[in-house]
């Protein structure tokens, strides 16, 4: 499967979009549906903290997603994800964080590895792996 | 990608039923619900996600923040959630620790009586 890249503006109406566009490539990849359903809540995640990172920040540039099967396994990567993104602390039974780790934290549960790769000046972007099925090794490379 | 939102009594309880998207786009629409809802003096709820299609961590941000509400009045908040994909993210965040989670509408009835 080719690579896609595809941009948003940075408006967190458009996250309900980057879900579907992207859970609809994994399908098309041989992803289960078990698998895609984990990777759905991923691409919500990293993408809702690219968005809230511009509003942050004020920018105004889209976010950009790459995405695409490879090897067995579905990556989707968000560019720019945001300078404060990182691991949260134990999962919470009271207190809320409310940086955006608990995103984080979710999203490792959910997915078979995550990067974080810091770029230039504060820019990170994440890279999240998903196996195109729960029992490993299928590749549906086209 | 809508989210609804219906409330009703059910005895000393008051049930929200939520159907849809909770993501962060939507969640406002839901806090805002719980906060009215408080507002006005409910603080026995039971947030019934069995019509949910989608939560991730700012759906459960609310739903904290809903608990947070009602405790402030001795009040308790159920969930009725029966779906694996919705409750995995629960478990992920210690979540399910926290929330009393119920299969049905009648068993959370039951359990906060």
């Amino acid at each position: 499967m080719d690579s896609v890249e595809l941009h948003v503006p940075p408006d967190v109406a458009y996250v309900g979009l980057t879900r579907l566009i992207v859970t609809r490539a994994a399908r098309q990849a041989g992803m289960d549906e078990v698998r895609v359903e984990d990777l759905k809540i991923a691409v919500s995640e990293a993408t809702t903290q690219a968005i809230l990172d511009r509003e942050r920040r004020g920018g105004a540039e889209p976010i950009a997603l790459t995405f695409g099967a490879s090897g067995g396994r579905f990556e989707v990567t968000v560019h720019g994800a945001g300078e404060h993104v990182g691991v949260a602390s134990t999962p919470i039974a009271g207190d809320w964080p409310d940086d955006g780790s608990l995103g984080v934290t979710v999203i490792e549960g959910l997915t078979d590895e995550v990067q974080l790769v810091r770029r230039d000046g504060d820019r990170v972007d994440m890279k999240v792996s998903v196996r195109l099925d729960a029992n490993g090794g299928r590749s549906a490379d086209r | 990608m809508e989210l609804s939102l219906h409330h009703r009594t059910e005895g000393d309880h008051t049930v929200l039923d939520v159907g849809g998207e909770v993501d962060v786009y939507t969640a406002p629409k839901l806090r805002e619900r719980l906060v009215e809802l408080v507002g006005e003096g409910h603080y026995n709820l039971v947030v019934d996600m069995t019509k949910v299609e989608f939560l991730d961590s700012t759906g459960l941000g609310v739903l904290v923040g809903g608990l947070k509400r009602v405790r402030a009045h001795e009040g308790t908040l159920a969930l009725v959630c029966n779906q694996e994909r919705i409750l995995k993210i629960f478990r992920i965040t210690g979540l399910t620790k926290v929330f009393p989670i119920h299969d049905s509408l009648e068993e959370a009835l039951q359990g906060q009586s």
